[in-house]
């Protein structure tokens, strides 16, 4: 029996399950907040969408059947919640999607925990007119390292049509980069 | 440029010819990683100082974990049972208190719906011997305990097929006379 499915029926057992929650937020707080917080920019966001993923693991591990990777299942909650509080945001502010992207790239440069130089910003920027699965796929590949297979299990995706989504990625980021210089 | 003779789409010149030179193109481009050397290696977003160590107990506490284990309900029961005893015991005192020189407030002064849904809505998770400690047997009846009157025949049938010994009854049967 591997670790991962280990840590899976101990967090199934009502005796156990505290200690290896506790072992599940240590070991992936860190990767599924950074991961969180490139789709919704903002600290505070990020902090009450990964505690709010955390409680959603928690509460639905008993429905977890094993068919994909722990730590995939996680990821997959934590994008769903991090888009889904996105959607609310630009709901209750009457704002389109895309306009909420443009927002938040603005609010970063005031950002007290934004420490980006300048073309850090303009990453952020370019990044905030690409699709929603693109900058996704981006986010995943180049500051994650994460391969293509594992974002293949999260993004419910072929390994294929990530391929292309992060070379157009890359092309669109490097085109706004080079028109705005 | 070719014609197909079966619909009336055209395709352009040597397009199938050289369809499997550009598709072997393309799948070689797709799997070399695009030059990413222009980006920068970090994307400037920071946390406030020791921000991970806390996470853990923030998630915790919305949870329900205590000290490591989850209070069950049962747990949170047994505390609502002692502060609502004591509540209960409280508000008698300061009513006997300020009361003294008025009305005097009795048990017969609850109504008896409150004190009927009081029991309904709380368990109290006596066992069998804490009841038998606190219930006096000979005080009560069977219809203390049901609404439904039962027919002495259907008593005597009920015994009949459950009951092997009837000394395991321990019946006085002085008093059944």
């Amino acid at each position: 029996m591997s670790t991962e499915e280990h840590l899976v029926l101990e967090l199934k057992n009502k005796d156990t399950q505290a200690k290896a929650f506790e072992v599940l937020v240590n070991t992936y707080k860190e990767r599924l907040y950074w991961h969180i917080r490139r789709i919704v920019m903002n600290h505070d966001d990020a902090d009450d969408v990964l505690q709010n993923t955390f409680i959603k693991v928690f509460r639905s591990i008993e429905g977890f059947k094993g068919d994909s990777k722990l730590y995939s299942w996680m990821y997959r909650i934590a994008t769903n919640e991090s888009l889904t509080f996105l959607k609310q945001k630009s709901k209750k502010s009457g704002i389109s999607n895309e306009e909420l992207q443009e927002s938040l790239v603005q609010n970063l440069e005031s950002d007290v925990y934004f420490e980006g130089d300048e073309i850090q910003l303009k990453l952020q920027k370019a990044l905030a007119t690409l699709p929603e699965k693109q900058k996704l796929v981006f986010n995943m590949k180049y500051f994650q390292e994460m391969k293509y297979e594992e974002i293949s299990e999260v993004l419910e995706t072929s390994v294929g049509g990530l391929k292309a989504s992060y070379h157009l990625a890359v092309k669109k980021i490097e085109s706004y980069l080079t028109d705005s210089d | 440029m070719k014609k197909n003779h079966n619909n009336k789409f055209k395709t352009p010149e040597n397009y199938f010819e050289s369809f499997n030179e550009r598709l072997f193109a393309r799948m070689s481009a797709e799997e070399e990683e695009p030059n990413t050397d222009f980006l920068p290696k970090s994307d400037g977003f920071a946390t406030p100082d020791s921000y991970f160590e806390g996470v853990y107990a923030q998630i915790q506490s919305k949870i329900g974990f205590n000290q490591g284990r989850i209070i069950s309900l049962q747990q949170r029961k047994t505390f609502y049972y002692a502060a609502a005893a004591i509540a209960v015991v409280f508000v008698f005192a300061l009513g006997w208190k300020f009361n003294q020189k008025t009305t005097e407030l009795g048990f017969e002064d609850l109504a008896s719906a409150e004190i009927t849904s009081y029991f309904e809505n709380n368990e109290f998770g006596l066992s069998s011997y804490e009841i038998a400690e606190n219930v006096n047997l000979e005080e009560i009846s069977i219809a203390d305990l049901t609404d439904t009157s039962i027919e002495e025949e259907s008593i005597l049938e009920y015994l009949d097929e459950n009951v092997e010994d009837l000394e395991d009854l321990d019946l006085n049967y002085e008093e059944l006379e």
